[in-house]
């Protein structure tokens, strides 16, 4: 019965598992590639402040002398602004990097978020069942079927003050309004993943034994859910990278003159430049095209080794 | 059986949902608006014609008399109330358009579900030849091709494509003296419907990428499943085409997911289709609700957020049941 081995056995496997599943990983293509795109959107968000301070550009610093020509149309891309310039004469590339920061500043947290929010409003439903589980049911139906575009710009429009100055930090808004939109799929899926497990022997096992119902859902559901709520994380990611992207589009997400791929976008539309400074408008959306690229290959690349038999 | 006992509880759910969403949009503009009635006045109106537009609304009354008033009666516009509970129903009045909601909604309506059910009919189409395809030649290059093909589209905003395809189709092309396609505009069907077809190519070309890009990977995992079955290898071993048994004996069979994505992708769609609007300048729904929830013109905000709820939940509703009807026992 004290044999030491018997107790010390299962210790020393759980680090041998983990190298094993980092190098499983590794050896699915799409995880590889998608890191890889991943990796350098990152090194640009981290790169910004140093390219912008190599290249002598801030991000929201104008010189319209040198970088709009004498009919006031910007320049295109050159050794001292290497995607050229935008209509007020602000560097593309250095606009770009700091576009990256926006976009992950603001789609990781409001991800997280609702991952946070929705697992744990999955875990209630499905672990108490009957009316709790009606109630968030119904709950989950109607943030569903609110359009998310509309009640964006209204919960966006409670921002703007009298004298059309924004109350709190834009950005927290954005945050907020699309993290309000993505927990319901957290939700749902944590919902179906408890139901499905809740009857399952070793959590009557556990119930069995006495465990206290705080003991049940947090050391015996949840690391069996966290696997594909996690996977979901990724899936959902580029989602509300596209989501921001929208909203700075339609102008009412990040304001400029701060840097958000979706109000370059909007700008190089609205000035109709692009047509003679094509890196205008291609800079912001290729950086928006491989990111949600990259995210989107990780995941599926994470779908196909954690959660094979799940969508 | 079955269907008797689940279906009014369907409808109740169903019903349910509308009016909570309903009443929480009532108030998330109530808390959106500080004031309203000086965003609906006309600029630079007086206090007096500002506290009026507030009586009208009954801005100046308790939140629960407001809402009360807003559902069951509506403001009194040429001594009719414009509320639900009376012909025809509407949902309020709005001061900035000057006209009922429900009948703004309705006259916009055939824009929207012009541009959404063409470009869902386009995309199911596509996708559903293209499926077939990559299902029959599994693991050759076109299956490969689309695969990529299906994570590119996947990774484009709409508002990204519809620029992308006016820049290429409409400017550069015009540009070169081709005017295949205009850069907006909006033809009715029951005036020209060349016109109108010609007119909504961008929109529906803009939703359809996507789209196709998803659908296509769907149609073709349950092909594959179905080009598994023993039924397939019996119709082929007693020689029917092989066009035959993909068409006629696979696909039906393989359709049964593809009906249940092709319904909630139509709200889907009506959700991109907002921005499209804004884009290609058709005046639709989407534009309407966007206008609206720029100005502060709380009626129609609310209005737009229950009609597109309608859309979403009768959706799933139509698709609940169509599963349901077709294959009672998978139904959950």
């Amino acid at each position: 019965m004290s044999d030491p081995a018997l107790f010390s056995a299962p210790r020393l496997q759980a680090p041998v598992i983990r190298t094993g599943l980092a190098r499983i990983l590794w050896r699915e293509p799409s995880v590889r590639i998608g890191s890889v795109l991943v990796f350098l959107v990152l090194l640009a968000a981290l790169g910004a402040p140093w390219v912008s301070a190599w290249l002598g550009h801030g991000p929201t610093q104008q010189f319209r002398d040198v970088a709009l020509s004498e009919t006031g149309l910007p320049v295109g891309p050159s050794a001292a602004f290497p995607l050229g310039a935008d209509d007020n004469g602000r560097d593309v590339l250095v606009r770009t990097m700091y576009g990256a920061r926006i976009s992950l500043l603001i789609a990781i947290p409001s991800t997280t978020l609702a991952m946070v929010i929705g697992t744990s409003i999955g875990l209630i439903a499905g672990f108490f069942g009957g009316i709790t589980d009606r109630v968030v049911s119904q709950g989950i139906d109607v943030a569903l079927s609110f359009p998310f575009v509309v009640t964006a710009l209204s919960l966006l429009a409670f921002n703007r003050g009298a004298d059309g100055q924004s109350l709190i930090n834009p950005m927290l808004v954005v945050i907020i309004v699309i993290s309000f939109f993505s927990w319901t799929y957290f939700a749902r899926l944590t919902r179906g993943l408890v139901l499905s497990m809740r009857h399952l022997p070793f959590i009557e096992a556990a119930a069995v034994a006495g465990a206290s119902r705080k003991r049940i859902v947090f050391r015996e559901i949840l690391p069996n859910v966290a696997p594909s709520v996690l996977v979901y994380w990724a899936v959902q990611l580029p989602n509300n990278i596209i989501a921001e992207a929208t909203l700075s589009f339609l102008g009412v997400g990040v304001q400029a003159p701060a840097a958000s791929w979706g109000n370059m976008i909007a700008d190089a539309q609205r000035s109709s430049m692009y047509q003679v400074q094509p890196w205008f408008l291609l800079g912001p959306s290729i950086a928006l095209f491989i990111t949600v690229v990259g995210f989107n290959t990780i995941s599926s690349g994470l779908r196909n080794v954690l959660d094979p038999q799940r969508l | 059986m079955l269907m008797i006992r689940t279906l009014p509880r369907l409808f109740a759910r169903t019903l349910s949902t509308l009016v909570i969403v309903l009443v929480s949009a009532f108030f998330i503009t109530r808390l959106a608006y500080r004031n309203p009635a000086v965003m609906l006045a006309p600029r630079n109106a007086d206090q007096q014609t500002i506290d009026a537009v507030a009586h009208a609304l009954r801005l100046d009354t308790p939140w629960y008399q407001q809402l009360w008033y807003y559902v069951y009666r509506g403001p009194d516009i040429q001594g009719a109330p414009m509320g639900l509970a009376h012909w025809p129903p509407a949902l309020g009045y709005s001061f900035r358009h000057q006209a009922g909601v429900t009948d703004l909604i309705l006259s916009k309506v055939p824009v929207t579900l012009s541009v959404s059910l063409g470009a869902l009919v386009i995309s199911a189409i596509v996708s559903i030849l293209l499926g077939v395809l990559a299902a029959r030649r599994a693991d050759s290059w076109i299956d490969h091709t689309l695969s990529g093909f299906a994570y590119g589209a996947l990774s484009v905003p709409t508002f990204l494509s519809g620029m992308l395809l006016s820049y290429f189709l409409y400017f550069q092309l015009s540009m070169h003296g081709i005017n295949v396609f205009p850069g907006s505009g909006y033809v009715a069907l029951t005036d020209d419907p060349l016109q109108w077809a010609r007119h909504l190519l961008l929109p529906w070309l803009t939703l359809s990428v996507a789209e196709v890009g998803m659908f296509q990977r769907v149609v073709r995992a349950s092909m594959l499943n179905v080009l598994g079955a023993d039924y397939v290898r019996t119709a082929r071993a007693k020689g029917v085409p092989e066009w035959r048994v993909l068409l006629r004996h696979a696909l039906p069979a393989a359709l049964n997911p593809v009906i249940t994505l092709g319904g909630l992708e139509l709200a889907v769609i009506m959700g991109g289709a907002i921005v499209t609007e804004q884009m290609f300048g058709l005046d639709g729904v989407g534009r309407l609700a966007i206008t609206a929830a720029l100005d502060g013109d709380f009626p129609v905000v609310i209005g737009t957020t229950v009609f597109a709820a309608s859309v979403f939940v009768g959706c799933t509703l139509v698709v609940d049941l169509v599963t349901r009807w077709r294959d009672p026992a998978r139904a959950v």
